[in-house]
C-alpha cells in the first residue's frame, strides 16, 4: 500500500519535470487547473459512493453461495461464479481474501478463474464509487455491454488450460 | 456548491444502501460500515490527488492529435494493443486509473481503446497480480488465469469499437478540458 503511494507519487514528480521543461510554470499551473476541476465535480459524490459501497459489503452474503460453484459444476457454475465475482464488494485487499474461501470450500479452478474476472470486469462496487461519478454512466453501459462475455470466456479458456497442463 | 444529477443519484444510493443495512444487519453494521467508509477516504486521497495530478499532466504532454493518432477511432488493432499495454502497467487502484481514463478521453481516444485500457488493467494488472494473487492464490491459479485473460482485453475494445456505433450506445462526445 505504502510502496504504491510511493510509486505513484514519483510518477507525478517525473510527469512534473517533463512538463516544466518543456512549457514551464504555466504547464504546470495549467494541469494543476485541469486536476483541480476534476477534483471538484468528485468532491460531492465521492464520499456517497464510498458510504454507498460500505454499506454494500454489510448486506451481500458471501459463504452461503460457496457450494454452488463446485469443480462439478461445469459452464453453469462458470457463468454462477462470473456473477458472483461481479458482486463482490471491495478491492484486492478484501476479494482475495474471499476467493480464499471459495476455493477452501470447493470450488472449482475454472469457476475461480471466471470469478475472479468477473470481480476484476463487473466490480459493481468500483462501478458505483468511481467509474460511473468520472465517466458517467452512458460509457458504463457501453463499457458493460462490451465486457459482459469476457469472465465466462475467462472461465472457459481456464477449462481448457486445467485439461491441457492435466491438472486434478 | 453545484450540484449534479449524478452527485443525487450517489446521496440516495448511500441513503437506501444504508436503510437495508440498518434494517437487515442492525445499527452495529451501519457504525462499522460508516467507520469502514471514512478510512477509506483517507486512505485512497493520497493516491487519488496524485490521480488526478497524473490526469491533469498527460493532457500537457501529449497533444491531442497524438492521442486521437495513437488510441483514436481509426488507431486499428495498433491502438488497442497499445491501450492494453498500457492498461496492464498501470499501477494503483480505480481512483488512480480512472482519472487517467477521463483524461485520456478529452485527449481523444475512442471507446474501444479506453475500454480496452480499462479491461486491461483490470484483469492483467501487473502490480496486483505481484502484490495480492500470487501471494495469496498461488502460482498455479495465477498462471492460469493470466492465460485465460491474456486475448480479453482487446477482444473488448474491439467489441466495444463495434457497439459503440449502435445508436443506444453511442458514446457523448468527450466533455471539453
Amino acid at each position: 500500500m505504502i510502496a504504491a503511494v510511493v510509486f505513484i507519487w514519483l510518477a507525478v514528480f517525473v510527469l512534473a519535470a517533463f512538463v516544466w521543461r518543456r512549457e514551464g510554470r504555466q504547464g504546470l499551473v495549467h494541469a494543476g487547473d485541469t486536476a483541480l476541476g476534476t477534483a471538484k465535480t468528485l468532491m460531492l459524490r465521492l464520499p456517497f459512493a464510498l458510504l454507498a459501497a460500505s454499506f454494500l459489503v454489510q448486506i451481500v452474503p458471501v459463504a452461503v453461495l460457496s457450494d454452488l460453484i463446485g469443480a462439478e459444476s461445469g459452464v453453469l457454475g462458470i457463468l454462477l461464479a462470473s456473477g458472483i465475482g461481479g458482486l463482490l464488494p471491495g478491492g484486492p485487499m478484501t476479494s482475495f481474501p474471499i476467493a480464499i474461501v471459495f476455493m477452501q470450500g470447493g470450488a472449482g479452478l475454472p469457476q475461480l478463474v471466471a470469478l475472479i474476472a468477473g470481480w476484476s470486469v463487473f466490480a459493481l462496487h468500483r462501478l458505483l464509487a468511481y467509474e460511473a461519478p468520472i465517466m458517467g454512466w452512458r460509457f458504463v453501459a457501453l463499457r458493460m455491454a462490451s465486457c459482459a462475455a469476457l469472465p465466462l470466456l475467462a472461465g472457459l479458456f481456464a477449462e481448457v488450460l486445467v485439461v491441457l497442463a492435466g491438472i486434478d | 456548491m453545484k450540484i449534479a444529477k449524478t452527485d443525487i443519484v450517489f446521496i440516495a444510493l448511500a441513503l437506501v444502501t444504508g436503510t437495508l443495512c440498518l434494517l437487515l444487519k442492525g445499527p452495529p453494521a451501519v457504525l462499522e460500515a460508516l467507520s469502514h467508509a471514512g478510512l477509506l477516504l483517507l486512505g485512497i486521497l493520497p493516491q487519488l490527488a496524485a490521480g488526478l495530478l497524473i490526469g491533469g499532466l498527460v493532457t500537457r504532454l501529449v497533444s491531442k492529435e497524438r492521442v486521437a493518432g495513437m488510441l483514436g477511432a481509426g488507431s486499428g488493432a495498433r491502438g488497442l494493443a497499445l491501450a492494453t499495454l498500457a492498461g496492464a502497467l498501470t499501477p494503483g487502484g480505480p481512483f488512480t486509473s480512472f482519472p487517467l481514463v477521463y483524461a485520456l478521453w478529452t485527449a481523444g481516444a475512442d471507446a474501444g481503446a479506453l475500454i480496452a485500457y480499462i479491461a486491461a488493467w483490470s484483469l492483467l494488472g501487473f502490480n496486483r497480480l505481484i502484490v495480492w494473487e500470487l501471494p495469496l492464490m498461488g502460482a498455479e491459479f495465477t498462471w492460469i488465469r493470466l492465460v485465460a485473460c491474456l486475448p480479453l482485453p482487446m477482444l473488448a475494445g474491439l467489441l466495444a469499437r463495434y457497439i459503440s456505433r449502435l445508436r443506444a450506445f453511442e458514446l457523448a462526445k468527450a466533455p471539453a478540458e
